[in-house]
């Protein structure tokens, strides 16, 4: 077990690593001076731009040469130091992300799991039974070949201009202040509603299909014809060949992970609802490195985290790591 | 039996940070509980980035700080001439050529009980001449200001500047001395200023990321004098698209828009949206601001006089605004002036100089210039041979503007000018602007509409463009003496004075003749209004005021709109 | 043509599965429509009415500007041609996929060759540089370098987003190597000490170019996804005119709210049609190349 989460944290902490250097690299391909060209959004006093000025001066720096540069950058990430958005200024980076990580979550947590269950089930029905299949899989196949953000267009189309069902924008309405009142709920869930549907549909399509290929090959598998000339029943059969097929399904979650993340990124234009992929969105327009800093990482961070999660859940569900792995470790 | 431990400890620590962050989000909410959506206005379009500065020193402030939080001396209705007087009693006067007097009310009060007096008024003033704040400008005319008693105050001038000072009657924020004067001089331009004790109807309630609620003061002194106001909250909503303020405004989620609405004729001749304009129909809104195509003076082709005259003359304006705005705008004049400006317009000057569509002129002005293609690859070059490609710079977003210049592009490309769109975010686009760093730009920053046509001929014409920011016009960086000589004899001479229409005469004449910038049309101060939750909102058969929450219109017809807003049964 | 390029040609053509390809259904449909979808954007453009930024004529209200003969996909609210700008836009997109899933598919094949030939120290750290890249939302890191660059060509795209997404090739390339290396035609060439690169890419390579060819496939799909979604966030290549540049500006011009549909939601559709058409050759080709699913 200790060498399964070892080497997985190894890849967790490179990867931490490669996104902080990446955000290092990249204001640096900004032809010029990449302080003036960020302070060019500020907005605010005088005084306070001389203090943002040298602190991008100290992260860019005249000060020091490139590799001290870097390890200043690196100190002040883990001091939790992210600095001051530029465009909010003298909001900080760390709070400014803190209040909107919630918004993630509350869409992307549900429609995953929502999606992933809904899914695999669907999946398996139609490796099994070809009837579904021939039904199920064309539709399937349409929902995963849709842009996420086209596919919110439609959904905003139809339910929210056409219909009047529900609200097409924003995360609550005017009028409203977040507090935890059975007024606010029902307001903030009107809205949470077509993105958390819109995710959840086009994910549950992305399950779906490899849950279908794993049933088919895990049903022609050896098992489980011998299972079937020794006449056990279909739905035997079939259990088996979903809890074989759900292994590799869990370390393919960890590849869609990004892949839904970057999605809800898309929703989140669409719906102008509030997470780390709109304020990522709006610090690049703005061209504010802090906020896109902060928001990048804290991403990257929820990636991580989720795939750590999924790696337990996993060690749990597959004996066999257990077993190798423990063994060992003797 | 561990595994099961771990597990648990990684869901409940899932929990946790999702409770965190939860709180995080709550944090931000102070005191009170939400609001309800019957006692609130709800603006949009109005700002754009999250509320930081409610310093009415500061030179820009939250919208709202001036005329909900702080108030001026006076209202003006730019539309109709008219002046409200607000905390003053009466119309000021000129009871001397250099001595201007006001005589306050006895009412007002700031939020703390204190009154506001002579010696607030004259701090106000006097505070300008020891630190540098951004109207200190006025010193260069004021000698001293006189607080007579409590009530009456005499403002001294060396060298009265008559048309300008008009603007400082109902832009000047009255701050309360005995707050202000404790205040380090130092920080006094730059502090956010949220616990501001004002005189206004509104104070600060809460700032979010994402909007900007004003509370109202219940025991406001202006309710005998002017009104009560109906609403509790007004709430300013940051809304990052006008797609998106358009939907909101159909699903009835905000009350006023001041963004740009596509679609607005239909909007409003559809009875189900209940969206109602100023004018039921063109050009709906009332004008604000002329928009100016300021041409960078320093650019090849744009350099010379004729060539930007070439330019006016290529411009189909009525199709700009068919195609943009379906009507809902008014062409400009060629002098640019407008609503209270006209008084000024010398029509000679727009006959002997103005310009109209006329594309076969604009060729052959063109042609004229020495403007041929000599390089073959399809567009002119200057005289000397030079390749020309202007760049065609608005704001990336602004989808009115963007249309604007997209169509510029069209219609100057067929006269074989090479332009190309070229829209950038907000910010960068100011300062190039300010630097001087583009080449042609769609701006109204400086010609919003206001007591005097001294501000419009400063936006078109201002001498302050020799530092390396020009903030206050002219962008194009326009040098002529004489025109700057000018437009100081206009704002020295007495109101309405034959010596003030001469030299508004010749300015217009010269600017005119040189055209560094081209009036356009006149943009709408964008007012569309939903029926649903609050009613009687300013229009042609009801002139109340204008419905609108841009910083500076609050004190011209934004504060008079908002009071006689009723609730809609 | 040299003589190692001849047997690997002769390879592919004594190859049986070619026949099942042929006359598989879902391959047929599949085939069909990529095809027509490539046509309309190399050819649909000739046959548009108006250009990109022509403007066309009085289109508001939506009635005016809805699809009609002479504008078969509509007009956009300031009076374009959603047609052209449709057929151009797609022009624009697909060329960016190809080229990136191009980059993409090579890089990734080489790693995967190498990972899964060499095996060891070496497989270990490609295949830690594979996970690390792997675990990324990839558009967020394409948004973070896409909106630092102060020019967006179709190339500067493409290879941007090659240089995101060969993770996936790599891991699949790399398994199929792991099952191939030790089958007897590698183990000959490597006792009579032909060069890693031949016996790689003749023996080993060779022989999964049905996989090859699927894994592309798949990049493709994932290229082309992930350049639509720039595009529409407003980081797409900056001159000219593309697929989610088109949705981004009838998102933004509130289409949706004024019922200009057909301006959001048509472009789309030929994104859905493209990547619709390549699972079903996909899933096509996966039976023939995996028989015993044959039979389904």
């Amino acid at each position: 077990m200790k060498k399964y989460f070892t080497k997985k944290l190894i890849i967790y902490f490179l990867t931490f690593f490669v996104a902080v250097t990446l955000n290092w690299i990249a204001p640096r391909l900004i032809p010029g001076n990449p302080v003036d060209t960020m302070l060019a959004t500020y907005t605010g006093p005088a005084e306070g731009r001389a203090i943002l000025e040298r602190q991008l001066m100290v992260t860019f720096g005249l000060e020091g040469n490139l590799f001290e540069q870097y390890i200043t950058f690196w100190r002040q990430i883990l001091q939790g130091d992210l600095g001051q958005s530029i465009t909010m200024y003298p909001r900080q980076v760390i709070n400014i992300v803190r209040n909107n990580i919630i918004y993630d979550i509350v869409v992307l947590f549900p429609a995953i799991i929502l999606s992933w269950i809904v899914g695999n089930k669907i999946g398996a029905k139609a490796g099994d039974d070809k009837k579904t299949d021939k039904f199920i899989m064309p539709v399937i196949y349409a929902l995963i070949s849709s842009p996420y953000f086209w596919f919110a267009i439609i959904v905003v189309y139809i339910f929210s201009f056409r219909l009047g069902l529900f609200p097409s924008a924003q995360a609550y309405s005017g009028g409203v202040r977040p507090a935890l009142t059975l007024d606010f709920i029902l307001v903030f869930l009107r809205h949470w509603f077509l993105p958390f549907f819109t995710m959840f549909l086009i994910t549950l399509g992305q399950w779906a299909i490899g849950m279908r290929n794993m049933v088919i090959y895990e049903v022609k598998a050896n098992y489980a014809n011998y299972l079937k000339v020794s006449g056990a029943r279909d739905k035997l059969i079939r259990r088996y060949a979903f809890r074989n097929g759900v292994l590799p399904q869990v370390t393919g979650f960890a590849i869609q992970l990004g892949q839904v993340v970057s999605g809800a990124i898309l929703v989140q234009e669409v719906f102008n609802y509030p997470g780390l992929g709109r304020l990522m969105l709006e610090a690049v327009q703005r061209q504010d490195f802090f906020l896109l800093q902060g928001a990048f990482l804290a991403l990257i961070l929820m990636v991580l985290f989720a795939n750590f999660v999924v790696d337990i859940i996993y060690m749990f569900i597959d004996p066999r790591i257990r077993v190798s792995y423990s063994e060992e470790g003797k | 039996m561990k595994k099961r431990w771990m597990l648990l400890a990684v869901l409940s620590l899932a929990l946790i940070f999702t409770l965190v962050s939860v709180d995080a989000v709550l944090a931000d909410q102070p005191g009170e509980g939400p609001t309800t959506r019957e006692e609130t206005v709800i603006y949009t379009g109005v700002s754009w980035a999250p509320p930081n500065n409610w310093n009415p020193l500061y030179h820009d402030p939250q919208p709202g700080t001036v005329g909900l939080m702080y108030e001026p001396l006076f209202h003006f209705n730019p539309h109709s001439g008219e002046w409200n007087p607000w905390l003053a009693e009466e119309e000021g006067e000129w009871i001397e050529d250099d001595v201007f007097y006001v005589k306050l009310r006895e009412e007002p009060t700031f939020h703390d009980g204190t009154p506001v007096t002579a010696e607030d008024v004259k701090f106000t003033f006097d505070i300008a001449d020891e630190v540098d704040l951004y109207y200190s400008t006025i010193w260069n005319y004021l000698d001293e200001v006189v607080a007579l008693n409590e009530r009456e105050i005499e403002f001294h001038f060396e060298n009265p500047n008559y048309q300008q000072w008009q603007t400082n009657l109902y832009n000047q924020p009255i701050v309360p001395k005995h707050i202000w004067d404790e205040i380090d001089r130092e920080d006094i331009a730059s502090i956010s200023n949220e616990e501001g004790i004002g005189s206004g109807p509104f104070t600060y309630g809460q700032a979010l990321e994402d909007r900007m609620i004003w509370e109202r003061i219940d025991d406001w002194w202006g309710t005998e004098v002017h009104g009560e106001f109906a609403p509790r909250y007004v709430e300013d909503l940051i809304v990052y698209g006008n797609n998106i303020a358009l939907g909101m405004l159909l699903q009835e989620e905000l009350d006023i828009s001041n963004n740009f609405l596509p679609g607005t004729p239909e909007i409003v001749a559809t009875p189900e949206y209940n969206v109602t304009t100023y004018y039921d129909e063109a050009p709906y809104h009332v004008s604000g601001n002329t928009g100016l195509l300021y041409l960078n003076t320093e650019r090849p082709g744009l350099d010379d006089p004729e060539f930007r005259r070439a330019i006016a003359f290529a411009l189909d304006t009525d199709d700009i605004i068919e195609r943009t705005y379906q009507g809902a705008a008014l062409p400009a004049d060629p002098s640019g002036l407008f609503g209270a400006w006209a008084d000024y317009r010398c029509d000679e000057a727009v006959e002997e100089y103005g310009f109209e569509f006329d594309r076969e002129r604009a060729i052959e002005k063109l042609d004229e210039a020495g403007y041929e293609d000599t390089t073959g690859d399809g567009w002119r070059n200057t005289p000397d041979g030079e390749d020309i490609h202007l760049e065609l710079q608005v704001p990336a977003g602004w989808s009115d503007w963007e249309n604007i210049m997209r169509i510029v592009d069209e219609q100057l490309r067929e006269i074989g000018i090479h332009t190309e769109p070229n829209f950038t975010d907000d910010t960068v686009y100011n300062n190039d602007l300010w630097n001087a760093d583009f080449d042609i730009a769609f701006n109204d920053y400086q010609t919003q509409i206001s007591g005097t046509p001294y501000t419009y001929f400063e936006a078109v014409a201002t001498d302050d463009i020799y530092g390396e920011q020009a903030t206050n016009g002219n962008f194009g960086r326009y040098e002529n003496e004489e025109v700057f000589d000018l437009i100081t004899e206009f704002n020295m001479a007495p109101l309405d004075s034959d010596e003030s229409h001469e030299a508004a005469a010749e300015i217009q004449r010269q600017v005119l003749r040189d055209m560094p910038v081209i009036p356009i049309m006149l943009n709408p101060t964008y007012s569309q209004a939903l029926e649903t939750h609050w009613t009687n909102w300013p229009s042609e058969n009801n002139p109340t005021g204008i419905a609108v929450g841009w910083g500076g219109l609050w004190q011209m017809g934004g504060v008079e709109a908002l009071l006689n807003l009723e609730p809609a049964q | 043509m040299t003589a190692k390029a001849k047997r690997i040609f002769q390879k592919i053509k004594s190859n049986e599965n070619l026949y099942f390809v042929i006359t598989n259904k879902k391959i047929l449909f599949g085939i069909s429509l990529f095809s027509a979808v490539c046509l309309f954007a190399i050819i649909g453009p000739y046959f548009a009415n108006y250009g990109i930024g022509e403007y066309v004529g009085i289109s508001a209200p939506a009635s005016l500007a809805a699809p009609s003969v002479d504008n078969p996909f509509g007009l956009t609210m300031n009076g374009y041609d959603v047609y052209a700008r449709t057929t151009y836009g797609l022009r624009s997109t697909i060329q960016v996929g190809f080229i990136g899933s191009i980059l993409a598919s090579t890089i990734g094949i080489i790693i995967g060759l190498i990972a899964g030939y060499k095996g060891g120290m070496v497989d270990e750290i490609l295949m830690g540089l594979t996970n690390v890249v792997l675990t990324f939302p990839q558009l967020a890191i394409l948004i973070v370098i896409a909106g630092f660059l102060p020019y967006r060509g179709i190339s500067h795209m493409a290879v941007l987003v090659g240089l995101v997404i060969w993770p996936w090739t790599a891991r699949a390339v790399r398994s199929q190597t792991l099952s191939l290396k030790n089958e007897e035609h590698v183990n000959l060439s490597k006792i009579t000490s032909n060069s890693i690169f031949s016996i790689l890419f003749e023996d080993i390579a060779a022989n999964m170019l049905s996989y090859i060819f699927m894994v592309f496939i798949q990049q493709f799909l994932g290229t082309i996804m992930a350049t639509v979604g720039l595009e529409f966030l407003g980081l797409g290549p900056t001159r000219g005119v593309s697929l989610g540049m088109v949705m981004r500006n009838a998102l933004q011009e509130g289409a949706l709210y004024l019922d200009y549909w057909w301006w959001a939601i048509i472009p789309g559709l030929f994104i859905l049609l493209l990547l619709f058409s390549l699972y079903f050759i996909n899933t096509g080709l996966d039976k023939i190349f995996n028989p015993e699913l044959r039979e389904m």
